[in-house]
């Protein structure tokens, strides 16, 4: 508790401020007041109280609702009908949508896809991004310009990346050049277009793209680990890899986790550089489609409005599944306290 | 302190009034009682001779009713078909528009978005449009749109490359194209450039063959059954297996683009990286935009799809596609379809031309057109039993899109002729 008095914390008027000093000992504000004393002036303070909750509060809330949450619920709605944009929804099919994303192939491989791609990211990016951390950590000339570079592709914009890598990649780009020109001309591959490979192009570039930003979050991580346990371990004869084990990952594991979780969700709703290399058409040919392009490719690209909003039902369904256990199993032991009540 | 507040919040509050007042008073036709109308138009030339034709075409007809004034909105192609979908939907949309046709026509024409003009069409247009070009917009209901362009499809290619190869005459026999591709390959050139990441591009050479192979009556009683049982759809299908088997396209064709740049489809054909392609009437205009001076390529060449042994197809019937224009239902009725006729007259039919590169539907307007190639189209179109709207639109956005993208998957070795069939069936229920 403080040690204030009350008077700090109700600042309203002057008339009530005496009131609330008369009261006299700690925490007097959360006593009620006696009843009948000067209502009138009460009820003022009240409705001003709550003008200033709606003024301070409104905008934002009006915003939230017309932006979030009215949207989701008309997806939901528009998702119970076949509608193809023209006139509002009539023709009312119940759960048909639904039924029909579930027994499509098409939908389960873009499941796959995704998985693949959540789990391939991780896997991936985690280690190469604790060990370039762990380099840029060490004191050494140039650092500040290597964290830079490593930054960058995360900075530019995704359709930038998109289309350099697509010209890249090109079956006559330059990495075919390129491989020809060293000697290398039996690794020259359709990148893009062969669907054996375009999935593993498709991760090499998202880690490429994405690995600067786990890079910098562990980064921060590891200047918030006290320097007297390493300095502690060492004394009592620890190894580096030994200190890295044992004192800097554990430590480091809050940071990894909430990476991990960033990571997970962006990977189920990947779509920018799907649609940007691959196009409108092809990601599913080539092996690349994610739920999100599957939803623009039969829903907006195919006029079915309908249909396309039961599949953003389920990609925010599967989204929020995926988000909320991560939470509860995962999270809790970081977020307790800030999320939820502490337990003591 | 409250007073200002209130004050404040007045303020506010008026503003955003305003704000929407003046945001949804955007109303487009507007008839302000002495007989002055008000009608807007949206099309989808933004840049070039396009763009000025329509601008001295509504400037010619603004002349002749005075009481008229349109205001044109010239929108990029891609975005088009979103923004006139949102507007028609909310009531803002243009009075005059570029319609697609096939299924999104249907979709307007339920919606009662559209201006029914079958009374209103001139006499003029009635004589000089043939009949067939209309059936396109015709419903139960009545007429929906005027055409202004036909747009016949064929194989493009280049007489250089062609002659470079060896290869005397053009192929009408699938035979005959495979044996010509071969000597291509000999030669070292990209035979078939196809553009398939558009997916569109690719699908047309499935279009193709089932034109050959399906019936009149099956291709556009598929239209209101969207039903693809008749075993025509998978033999066209496997026509187009064997005809990928023999590897005719262009390298790293499944991330070519159709139109954007030297290394699309028609970028290809149009700096001799490939030999030919098969693409509707508007190809010269695209390929002159590619070349590397930017005008037209002084060798290019067309002749029809290829005929095939058997099939049910009439071996002269065609794939090709109408350009038109719709009036939308809140219109002002005559000086709408006013501006449809105006359009089709002769000589802005002729000015049409000169500008698009592409046949004016006016029979009298056509003999203006010089370009070889362009000839052999219109005498290929005139001598047509049966042109057939492309088959993603004539069967509307959604199986359209569907049977685009399967046939992407065959060409990439990934779907069959069957899976063709199966994908169309099944997007049918989606939408």
């Amino acid at each position: 508790m403080t040690t204030d008095t009350s008077l700090g914390t109700n600042p309203v008027t002057g008339s009530d401020r005496a009131a609330g000093s008369t009261q006299a000992g700690r925490g007097a504000t959360s006593a009620p007041r006696p009843a009948g004393r000067r209502p009138a002036k009460r009820k003022i303070a009240d409705w001003r109280k709550r003008a200033e909750i709606a003024v301070l509060a409104g905008p934002a809330v009006i915003v939230f609702v017309t932006f979030v949450i009215l949207p989701v619920a008309m997806a939901a709605y528009y998702g119970f009908f076949k509608w193809q944009g023209y006139g509002p929804p009539t023709d009312f099919v119940g759960l048909q949508n639904y039924v029909i994303i579930f027994q499509d192939q098409a939908f389960r491989s873009v499941l796959m896809h995704n998985g693949f791609i959540v789990v391939l990211s991780l896997v991936l990016q985690g280690p190469i991004a604790i060990v370039l951390a762990l380099l840029l950590n060490q004191k050494m000339h140039g650092r500040g310009l290597i964290r830079v570079l490593v930054f960058v592709p995360y900075v530019i914009s995704e359709v930038i990346v998109g289309t350099g890598w697509s010209l890249l990649l090109q079956s006559n780009g330059a990495v075919n050049d390129l491989l020809q020109s060293i000697g290398l001309g039996g690794l020259r591959a359709d990148w893009l277009s062969n669907p054996d490979i375009a999935i593993w192009t498709l991760l090499v570039i998202i880690s490429w793209k994405y690995i600067g930003f786990a890079v910098i979050l562990f980064l921060a991580g590891l200047q918030s680990i006290p320097e007297e346990l390493f300095e502690a371990a060492a004394i009592d004869g620890a190894g580096y890899w030994q200190i890295q084990r044992r004192i800097t990952l554990p430590l480091l594991g809050p940071t990894i986790r909430i990476w991990a979780f960033l990571s997970i969700i962006g990977s189920l709703q990947l779509f920018d550089l799907v649609y940007i290399i691959w196009g409108q058409y092809i990601a599913s040919t080539a092996g690349t489609s994610t739920m999100a392009t599957y939803m623009v490719g039969n829903g907006r690209n195919s006029g079915n409005y309908g249909f396309g909003s039961a599949v953003a039902v389920v990609m925010f369904v599967i989204s929020l599944a995926v988000a909320l256990i991560y939470q509860r199993f995962v999270l809790r032991r970081d977020t307790a306290g800030a999320l939820t009540e502490r337990k003591n | 302190m409250t007073r200002k507040n209130r004050l404040a919040a007045a303020i506010a509050i008026a503003a955003g009034t305003a704000l929407l007042a003046t945001g949804c008073s955007s109303g487009s036709s507007a008839d302000s009682g002495d007989g002055k109308v008000t009608m807007t138009f949206w099309h989808n030339s933004t840049t070039g001779p396009g763009k000025a034709y329509w601008a001295s075409t509504v400037k010619a007809f603004e002349k002749e009713n005075p009481n008229v004034t349109i205001k044109i909105q010239a929108i990029q192609n891609e975005d088009l078909d979103g923004k006139l979908q949102t507007a028609l939907n909310s009531g803002d949309g243009p009075d005059v528009f570029l319609q697609r046709g096939g299924g999104k026509l249907q979709a307007m024409i339920n919606a009662g978005q559209l201006l029914d003009i079958k009374d209103s069409i001139s006499a003029d247009a009635k004589k000089s449009i043939s009949a067939g070009t209309f059936s396109g917009y015709d419903a139960k209901s009545g007429t929906y749109a005027m055409p202004v362009a036909v747009l016949p499809e064929g194989i493009w290619y280049s007489k250089d490359l062609f002659q470079k190869a060896g290869i005397e005459g053009t192929p009408t026999t699938m035979d005959e194209l495979n044996a010509d591709i071969a000597e291509l390959k000999t030669a070292g050139v990209d035979p078939v450039a196809v553009g398939a990441k558009d997916a569109w591009p690719a699908a047309h050479w499935y279009y193709n063959f089932a034109l050959r192979e399906c019936s009149e009556k099956t291709l556009t009683g598929a239209a209101s059954s969207l039903k693809f049982d008749n075993a025509c759809w998978t033999k066209a299908g496997q026509q187009l297996e064997d005809f990928n088997a023999t590897k005719p396209f262009n390298q790293g064709f499944l991330t070519t683009a159709a139109q954007q740049g030297a290394g699309s489809s028609a970028g290809l054909l149009a700096n001799h990286k490939a030999a030919m392609e098969l693409m509707g009437a508007w190809d010269p205009g695209v390929i002159s935009s590619l070349t590397p001076d930017a005008k037209p390529l002084p060798d290019l060449g067309w002749f029809p799809f290829p005929t095939i042994s058997g099939g049910k197809g009439d071996p002269k019937s065609m794939m090709g596609g109408v350009d038109g224009y719709s009036c939308t239902a809140k219109a002002p009725k005559k000086a709408c379809t006013d501006f449809l006729n105006f359009i089709v007259q002769k000589d802005n039919q002729e000015g049409y031309y000169k500008a698009f590169q592409a046949i004016p539907v006016n029979q009298d307007a056509q003999s203006v057109v010089a370009e070889p190639y362009l000839k052999s189209a219109l005498a290929a179109y005139k001598e047509a039993p049966f042109v057939s709207q492309y088959l993603d639109t004539l069967y509307g956005q959604n199986v359209g899109n569907a049977l685009n993208t399967s046939v992407v998957d065959v060409l990439a070795g990934k779907g069959t002729a069957k899976g063709i069939v199966s994908a169309t069936n099944q997007a049918a229920a989606k939408g």
